[in-house]
């Protein structure tokens, strides 16, 4: 073959392909053009999905929304002429519409087929958009090696403009969706989870364990009130209906502070606002009682809120905690108040006590731990008087619907890390407790990790599960859930009601967890900026969640991660319905009630004479 | 806790003040009110101002005071109630929706309308009324029209619902 044949020959090959390629693109135009009012439909359709970012689930949403009009048309051309001879009908207004070409005819004949045209054209449009979706981002189209960066950009802004107009209209994110769904705010974009306008998840969600992790000014206080309200809304409504336990919702506010104070009472608006009766906020203007507990429960945990230290200190730990066993467990019941415990940490006190006759054995223990009792004394006292009487009682978590518990934890941290046992052991025990009514609940710490010093996160997550209470932890930081790299995982791993991130600047581990999708990556020859005909494809892996989206995430964004899927959302201000129900009309205001004070057992000294006889007094194993 | 932050630092209440404007508005006022100037100063003042610029120090704690205060411009302006309910004795009682709830949650749609967006509302409203008075004009009589207004009624319905305020249980 010469040198010429063989350009004639790619010559004609270079021809036939364009010309292929020229005759697909003019039958296409020309059944766009015959076909013009699904077209027209089309191209709104494909335009808006464009400019608002929409997925092309969006525009399938819409096309199905459009069918009872299609539905409509069917019945009325039944109506008008029995089996369906009307079906003729559009073809005759297709046909007739290129004999008017005004724009009066036009939209005549649109008018008669837009009930067959709008939901055809708008499905069109979803494959299309989906179409151009996947050639964008596998690098199958666009002119500019870059096009696939600069596509994801745009649309990414597109899509938060969209989510935040969305969030910014009164009824679209509500405290509570139908089905008991916690709406949670604006889709931006969704990866793997069904995307939804509006992020709502199920009540359950909440009731098992969430893990919040965002930086200071990212808009985790927002998202956690949110999902409060959402709860306590969702879980009222459902005890309402019969269908579940009331709402008994617990915050610990670790933090404290300022900041502490107005949160409290945002949230206690808002819990008011949808239907709560009395939201405590701890320790400001409620109080609860610690010596509620029952005597085992009581004794280890008054144990565990001194630091005791370890090594050659054990012998002091082992000392204390038998004496707070001995106080507690004494015949004539536990203590009932703060003054009472302490009154028991006196020898003559315990002696007394446990010298009936029929504890020999915590007779003899009292009296030889009696030398350390006035250092054992010394620091309760200081312990419990810098804790104040905000656990002294009285009062219980089941008395309210809510408690907004603020502890100290940036100010004093040893008194926070005490009281957060404290409240933990309290909600433990209301959790369990067998007297009365059950209720759902639900306990949220936020900032945990400024009291975690002698309670892991990772105790009160698994307490939780156990107990079969939900639990909510929020961070600033995958840093700031626990102390080591192994408890961190163990936290977040565990959220089984998913994790949301917010902005932070390391958010890799948490990221991790959405895992990876399989996404195509084609690889071109450029030719100077723009690409060539030849190529390759293959398929890589890439993160669900972008740690890089995240990072760059705005104030009130948000990454959903749940089960190996992720969506972004722009978290919706939580505000109550402005039609909240008037209250019925009060009765004149009673007097508070405030519980009798319980009156504490005093040890009884023993008879005389004791019934064991005088020979028991004088004799060797006198007790006095 | 200050009512009005804003105001005690001398500031229009919006949430896009910067760092500086806060910290020079606080600057300006307690140069002018601390205790230790030779006049004595307006101790009153300067400890209500300390307070705000404690409040509105962050773009966070703006955002939020910001936010408050429009939220209690709303309530004052007739809006919720959000005072506690009088305790029932003996807890709460479930007590199932009564057979006549859809049409209490008709009638509450007028006010639901109030409380919303009612400009959007009529906008679209009337988008819609008059795309079915060109249908009407265009095609009268025709089995397209019926089906045309539905379509038309059904994208009010769908857009509008969002532009209303939400019924007072969720």
């Amino acid at each position: 073959m010469s040198i010429w044949s063989w350009l004639k020959l790619a010559m004609f090959l270079w021809l036939l392909r364009k010309a292929f390629r020229l005759a697909g693109w003019l039958l296409l135009a020309a059944a766009a053009v015959a076909a013009w009012p699904v077209t027209v439909v089309t191209a709104a359709g494909y335009a808006a999905a464009w400019l608002r970012g929409w997925p092309p689930a969006r525009l399938y949403r819409s096309a199905a929304w459009a069918v009872p009009a299609t539905v409509t048309w069917l019945a009325a051309l039944e109506a008008a002429q029995p089996g369906f001879l009307a079906a003729r009908t559009p073809g005759r207004a297709w046909g007739g519409g290129w004999d008017q070409l005004t724009g009066a005819g036009l939209a005549r004949t649109f008018a008669l087929l837009a009930p067959a045209a709008v939901p055809a054209g708008l499905a069109l449009a979803g494959l299309v958009w989906a179409w151009r979706n996947y050639a964008i981002t596998s690098g199958l189209a666009g002119i500019m090696a870059s096009a696939n960066i600069t596509f994801d950009a745009r649309q990414w802004k597109r899509q938060v403009r969209t989510a935040r107009g969305l969030t910014a209209a009164p009824g679209a994110v509500p405290l509570l969706a139908r089905g008991g769904l916690i709406p949670v705010g604006g889709t931006i974009r969704a990866i793997g989870h069904r995307w939804r306008p509006v992020l709502a998840l199920p009540a359950a969600a909440c009731a098992r364990h969430m893990v919040i992790v965002g930086a200071t000014g990212s808009g985790k206080t927002n998202l956690m009130i949110r999902l409060w309200a959402g709860w306590f809304t969702a879980t009222l409504a459902a005890a309402r209906a019969g269908r579940g336990n009331r709402p008994l919702l617990v915050v610990l506010d670790c933090k404290g502070g300022r900041d502490a104070r107005v949160k409290a009472e945002r949230t206690r608006r808002l819990l008011y606002g949808a239907g709560a009766r009395r939201v405590a906020i701890w320790p400001d203007e409620a109080q609860l009682c610690l010596w509620d507990l029952p005597p085992d429960d009581l004794s280890v945990l008054l144990y565990q809120m001194i630091d005791s230290g370890t090594g050659a200190a054990a012998y002091y730990a082992d000392v204390l905690q038998a004496v707070i066993t001995l106080a507690v467990m004494a015949p004539c019941g536990p203590p009932l108040s703060t003054a009472g415990f302490l009154e028991r940490l006196t020898a003559k006190w315990l002696q007394n006590a446990w010298n009936d006759g029929r504890h020999p054995a915590e007779a003899e223990h009292a009296r030889a731990a009696a030398r350390h009792l006035p250092d054992i004394q010394l620091r309760y006292a200081t312990l419990l008087r810098r804790l104040g009487s905000a656990l002294d009682g009285p009062g219980r978590l089941e008395e309210a619907d809510a408690w907004y518990c603020i502890l100290e934890g940036t100010r004093e941290r040893s008194v926070a890390e005490a009281q957060a046992m404290a409240l933990t052991e309290l909600a433990a025990r209301a959790a369990t407790s067998l007297e009365g009514e059950s209720r759902a609940m639900l306990l949220a710490a936020d900032d945990y990790s400024a009291v975690s010093g002698r309670v892991p996160l990772s105790n009160l997550y698994e307490r939780g599960r156990s107990l079969g209470i939900g639990v909510q932890v929020s961070a600033q930081s995958w840093q700031g859930l626990g102390a080591t790299e192994d408890e961190r995982y163990r936290i977040a791993a565990t959220a089984d009601g998913g994790l949301f991130v917010l902005h932070t600047p390391y958010p890799e581990p948490l990221t991790a967890l959405a895992g990876k999708r399989r996404v195509l990556e084609t690889a071109h020859k450029l030719i100077g900026n723009a690409w060539g005909d030849e190529g390759t494809t293959r398929e890589q892996r890439a993160w669900t969640a972008d740690p890089d989206l995240v990072r760059r995430l705005d104030t009130g964004q948000a990454c959903y991660i749940h089960r190996g899927a992720a969506t972004f959302v722009q978290v919706a201000r939580p505000k109550p319905s402005p039609l909240t129900l008037l209250p019925p009309p009060a009765p004149p205001p009673a007097p508070p009630l405030v519980p009798e004070p319980r009156r504490e057992a005093a040890p009884q000294p023993p008879s005389w004479p004791p019934a064991a006889g005088l020979d028991d007094i004088f004799g060797p194993g006198a007790t006095r | 806790m200050n009512p009005d932050p804003f105001q005690a630092l001398g500031l229009p209440a919006r949430p896009d003040l910067t760092d500086e404007q806060v910290r020079a508005a606080w600057r300006a006022i307690a140069a002018a009110t601390h205790p230790d100037r030779p006049d004595g100063g307006d101790l009153a003042r300067y400890t209500a101002a300390s307070a705000a610029y404690a409040e509105l120090r962050t773009p966070w704690s703006r955002s939020e005071a910001y936010a408050d205060l429009a939220e209690r411009a709303e309530a004052d302006d007739d809006g919720p109630v959000t005072s506690p309910l009088p305790p029932v004795p003996g807890g709460e009682q479930s007590v199932p929706p009564p057979p006549w709830q859809p049409l209490i949650a008709l009638a509450r749609v007028p006010a639901r309308v109030r409380r919303g967006r009612p400009l959007r509302l009529a906008i679209r409203a009337a988008v819609a009324a008059a795309w079915s008075l060109a249908v009407l004009a265009l095609i009268p009589g025709t089995a397209a029209a019926p089906a045309d207004i539905t379509g038309l009624v059904t994208w009010f319905v769908l857009t509008g619902r969002k532009d209303l305020a939400p019924p007072p249980e969720r």
